[in-house]
This record gives structure tokens, sequence and C-alpha cells, in this order.
């Protein structure tokens, strides 16, 4: 490895003759102190005769006396590597760079260096800021708190709980007059309470009242918590009157069958401001990979949130269970987390709207998403 | 060869001249030195010319084929040409040669993310750090996986030795932040924000959180100014967008609460300026704006 350096510390070097015989006559009129170039080219003429401990002493001086020299500083890069201090010669290698972004060949030489672990790299301690330090007392007193768990399970300890709906838009209407938009924020709130109450869990809602939050407002809503978990709550509607049960959605990019797709076209709203990722050509954007991989992770433990959450209402609720559903709801889409939405019977039905007037029915729907969320 | 064609029609050479001149050329190039071959396909690689570059480096692993770096630059080209499959594999032949290059190892980890087979990803990121224990890419995959999982207990540990291992990557303290923010922890959320902020200026994401910080607290107007920065900076900033809509209807409906329907107007008509979509600001503008 160090022989391969060499040479190619060596070819670059030949490859530079032809700019330093140039440079004989260049660089005095660029206002460069004869000095650091009088060491430089000693340093080159040693590193040359492979005396890498004499070269990268006369390189020091060199760059001490010019320190904006990218040549000087290659240079020192070149004498270091031969010495086989990678850390010092990345480092000179790195201000070779900074002086001058077209140096192909320095970059070429971290890169090199740096596939494999470099020891010995030093850093500097500054003083702390104010707020540095008034960090730090706060990491002192919560991170002991925080339980880190082992394994890569999903964690929940932030919920945002969405009533469907609201002031002008009240969603579906039952046949005696029972609004979507009051149901749902009824359970809402009981959820948000119930939640609340057992402590492990804080949980947030996207609307506390009667009046209209836009799609966007509330997939807003769980990004302003940092939420783990958003949970939409809906009471489905048919034309078909004898439609009922209950039922769960999450989001797909495919629709899971026509009729979620018909729901999720239902839910959406119309928003122009989708950004299209192109991709650009020949480039790799690793920020990128993680966005789409953090996407399908969220779209993953959705599935396995609604499932949970079905299987719920199916053991509690004397509703038929319509089993689990997906399509790309807008709501759900533009979360950053795992969201679901729940379809908790149709209004659209004269005996499921009944249960759903009742109290004590909707405390069992707060019941069996609260036991699906812990 | 238009231009050797273009010689010869000038100064009468004999085509043959010309041919054998070009394979000899050829000739020459593949004869050339692997250190070469590898330096040029670095700086096409360098300069975006792909194709060159790929054609520079598959000569250089078939000249050396040990040769670690040329193997991991020709990876790079496979992945940046959307070759995934062969990108792994060089990734993957220089992990034969030596387990301890991070460079191949961290890129498989990343190719095994874009797959999304993340405990896979996960043990190679583990890997790396047996091997470097400050490796800040390693670190920061980490971190970002156990951010995804929301353990972010867990990734504030790796993130913190990411940061504290390469302290210049705006990312790494954007992801921290993000995890300190989940736990409530505002103030080192809102230092690891300016820090992404301080690299790199417009980082939109972290001014937009600070503005939540901000909101969050109780602090509407900066919250706002926060969010109009970042709107200043790319005017179609959708997060930006969303967070000043839902800031002035949250504030309009207080005003209307309190009886200023005035108040409320002028904050509903500001979410059109922005948002002209908005269906709660145009319903409430058509139903207060009348009295």
């Amino acid at each position: 490895m160090e022989n391969t350096l060499r040479r190619r510390a060596f070819l670059k070097m030949m490859a530079k003759g032809l700019f330093v015989s140039s440079g004989l006559l260049v660089y005095p009129s660029l206002g460069w102190s004869e000095d650091a170039m009088e060491y430089a080219f000693e340093g080159q003429s040693l590193l040359h005769k492979k005396y890498y401990i004499k070269a990268v002493q006369v390189l020091k001086k060199s760059v001490n006396l010019d320190p904006e020299s990218d040549w000087a500083q290659g240079l020192l890069g070149r004498a270091y590597a031969g010495l086989g201090q990678k850390a010092e010669a990345v480092v000179a290698f790195r201000n070779a760079i900074r002086i001058n972004p077209g140096d192909t060949y320095s970059r070429m030489m971290i890169a090199e260096m740096t596939q494999k672990p470099i020891t010995g790299t030093q850093k500097e301690k500054k003083p702390l800021t104010p707020l540095e330090k008034k960090a730090l007392e706060e990491e002192e007193v919560m991170l002991n708190r925080l339980n880190a768990k082992k394994g890569l399970g999903y964690n929940v300890k932030r919920v945002v709980i969405d009533a469907g709906h609201g002031g002008f838009d009240p969603g579906a209407v039952g046949q005696s007059g029972l609004k979507e938009k009051d149901v749902t924020l009824d359970i809402a709130l009981k959820l948000n309470t119930k939640l609340n109450s057992i402590g492990k869990i804080k949980s947030f809602l996207t609307r506390t009242g009667d009046y209209y939050m836009p799609l966007s407002a509330r997939t807003v809503t769980a990004n302003q918590h940092q939420a783990d978990l958003f949970i939409s709550i809906h009471i489905n509607a048919n034309n078909k009157r004898s439609a009922n049960g209950s039922e769960t959605y999450f989001c797909s990019k495919k629709a899971s069958s026509s009729e979620a797709e018909k729901v999720a076209a239902l839910e959406n709203s119309v928003l122009k401001f989708d950004e299209t990722h192109k991709k650009k050509p020949g480039y790799i954007n690793i920020e990128e990979i993680l966005f789409r991989f953090e996407q399908k992770l969220y779209w993953t433990e959705s599935g396995k949130f609604a499932k949970t959450f079905q299987d719920r209402f199916k053991k509690n609720l004397p509703f038929r269970s319509r089993g689990v559903h997906s399509a790309n709801f807008y709501v759900l889409r533009r979360a950053k987390m795992p969201s679901i939405l729940l379809e908790t019977g149709f209004i659209s039905n004269s005996s499921n709207e009944e249960m759903l007037k009742k109290p004590a029915f909707r405390d069992k729907i707060v019941d069996s998403i609260a036991r699906g969320i812990s | 060869m238009k231009k050797a064609l273009y010689f010869r029609l000038k100064h009468n050479v004999p085509i043959i001249l010309i041919v054998v001149a070009v394979i000899f050329g050829t000739g020459t190039a593949l004869c050339q030195d692997v250190d070469s071959l590898v330096f040029e396909g670095y700086d096409a690689l360098y300069r975006g010319d792909l194709k060159n570059a790929l054609l520079k480096l598959e000569a250089a692993v078939k000249v050396d084929p040990e040769n670690e770096f040329a193997h991991n630059q020709l990876g790079i080209v496979y992945a940046k040409k959307d070759r995934f499959n062969d990108a792994f594999n060089e990734f993957l032949r220089v992990i034969k040669l030596d387990n301890r290059n991070t460079f191949a190892q961290k890129w498989l980890g990343i190719l095994y993310l874009r797959k999304g087979e993340m405990n896979k990803a996960f043990e190679r990121f583990n890997e790396i750090i047996l091997i470097d224990p400050e490796n800040a890419d390693a670190y920061y995959f980490l971190g970002a996986i156990y951010n995804f999982r929301h353990n972010q207990a867990k990734a504030i540990e790796y993130l913190k030795k990411a940061r504290d291992a390469a302290s210049q990557e705006a990312d790494t303290h954007y992801r921290l932040a993000k995890a300190f923010h989940n736990v409530d922890m505002t103030t080192n959320a809102l230092l690891e924000y300016q820090r992404t902020l301080k690299i790199k200026p417009s980082y939109t994401k972290a001014i937009n959180e600070i503005g939540w910080i901000a909101y969050n607290q109780g602090d509407v107007e900066t919250a706002i100014s926060y969010w109009k920065k970042t709107l200043k900076m790319n005017n179609k900033n959708r997060e930006a967008i969303f967070n000043l809509a839902k800031a002035y209807n949250e504030i309009a409906l207080v005003a209307v609460k309190e009886g200023k329907k005035k108040e409320a107007i002028k904050y509903w008509k500001k979410t059109i300026i922005i948002n002209p979509s908005n269906k709660a600001a145009k319903y409430y503008i058509k139903k207060y704006g009348k009295g």
C-alpha cells in the first residue's frame, strides 16, 4: 500500500513538473514568498529522493510561510503519506482542496486513505457557549430518564389524534341527523383524556372543537408534536344503507381494492403542492435513499398498527369487521410517522348510527383504540 | 474520427496510416499504468463524466483485480448509473479482499437500506464500528435507523457519537436535533438545529423545526418569522406554507372567539396568499367577510 502511494505521489509529482517549471516564472509575479517557494522546491526534491522526514520538516516551513499554497500543502500531504502518517496527510490534502477545489489528485488521495480507519486524529476543544451549557444541563437531567430499549422494534410515546371533519364540513350525516364530525370529536377527546391519564403516552389533538381544519393542517399537527403515531378517526357512510361494520385503512402507494381507492378519493382534498422528486442523473442522494427507506418502514408499521386496531375492534365491538385496507390517503401520506385511518361504523346504517349515539359504545371504541396503542 | 478524416482530406494522408495510429493509440491506452487509469477514472468521476470513469475504472480493475480503491470507485460509478447490483458486487469484492475496508462496508449498508433490508444494513454498520470505533458515517446510519424506529434514546446515543466524530455534517446535527426534539429536550434540539444551520444556512427543514419549538413554547411571532424565512429562500416550501397556514388559521379562530372578525379575516387573507387552495380560509373569509 505504501509503495503504491509512493508511486502515485511520484507520478503526480512528475505530472506537476511542467506546472512547476512554468511556475518558476509565474509564482513570483503572483506574490509568493520566495522563501516559501524555495522550501517547497526543496521539499519536492527531498520527496523525490524519498527523504520523507526531512521533506516534512522543510514543507512545514513552506506551509507556515505561505499557508495558502495548494501545491505546498499537497506536497506536505504526500510527504506525510510517505511516512505512513495518514491523519496528518489527510489534513494537508484537505487544505490543498480547500485552497484549490480542482485538485483532484489530493481529493483522490483523501478518498483512498480514508477507505480504512485512520487513527490518531485529534479534535480541538472549544469553550462552551451559553446555549451549549444550558443544553448540557438539560442533557444531564433528561437523558438518564430515557429508557434506551434494545432491538429495532417500533416505539410509540407520542400520538396525534385527528377527529375527522369539523366546522362547516359535517362529514357524513345519519338518517336521524347524527353528524360524523360530532362523533369523531367526542371519540378523539375521550381517547386523548384516556391516553394522557395512563401517562405512558403523550397525546395531542388536531382539533379540540367544532371548527374546520384543512387536511394539510392535520398532518402538520402530527409533525408539530413529533408524533410517533397518527390516528385519524372517521365514521363511514355508503349509499347502500345495509353497509355496516368497522374497517381500518393505512397508506400505501396502491389501493388494496377499488373500494379502498374510492374511500381515499372521498377523503382526499385537492392539493397542488405535490413536489415531485426528480432524480438527478449521475447523482446518488443518500438522504433520498434514507427518506424512501423511512417512508417504506412507516407504511409497513402502519399496516401492522392497522391490523392490531382492527383485531381489537373485531374482538370488542358488536360490529362486523370489514378488515384492513390500504389506499393513498393524503392525510396519511403527508405524515412523517406511521399513520392510520379508522372507520368506526357506518353512520348511514340505522343500527350502527343508534350504537354510535350511545356514550357507552363510544367508550368501547376508545378503549379498543387505547389498548391497540399500548 | 471526423477530425482524422478531415486531416486526411487536407493533407492527403492514406487512411491506413490513420487506422494504424488509432489502433496503436488504443493499444497504448490498454497498457496504461493502473495508477494512471485509477487517477483518470477518479478524475472523470469527479467531473461527472461517468462514461469515461466507467471505461478507466473497469480497465483498472482488469489490470489490477486487487485494487480496492478502484473497485470502490467503480462501485460508485455503477451506483450513479443506477446499476445497483453491479455496485453491490464491486463493494462485496472489496470486502472479500479486505474486510476492514469501511468505505465498501458503508456502501453495502447503504445499498441494503435502499433495498429495504434494515437488519442487514444494521449489521453492516455495526460491523464498521467494530473495525473503526470512530467511524462517523456508521454511527450516523445507525442513529438514523433508530430514528426511524422512534427509539430516540438510542438514536441520541449514536448520533451524538456521529456528531463527535465528525461535527461538520449538517444532516447529523439535524437528525440529532430531531431525536432531542422528539423527547422534549428542546434546548439540545435548538442547539443542534442551530449547528445544522451554521453548516448549511439553507437547511430549511431545520428552520421550520425551530419554528415549531418557538410555536409550542407560545412564541407564535418568532415561529412565523422562521417559516417566513424559509419561504424567502423557497416560496414553494410546502412545510413552511402549511405551518404558516395552520398558525394563521389558529390565530384567526382565536380572534373570532374574541369578536375580532377583522383581525381574523386579515390572517385568513394572509393564508390565501401563501396557500390559495386553503378551504378553511376561503370559507371563513366568505362567512365573516359579509358582516
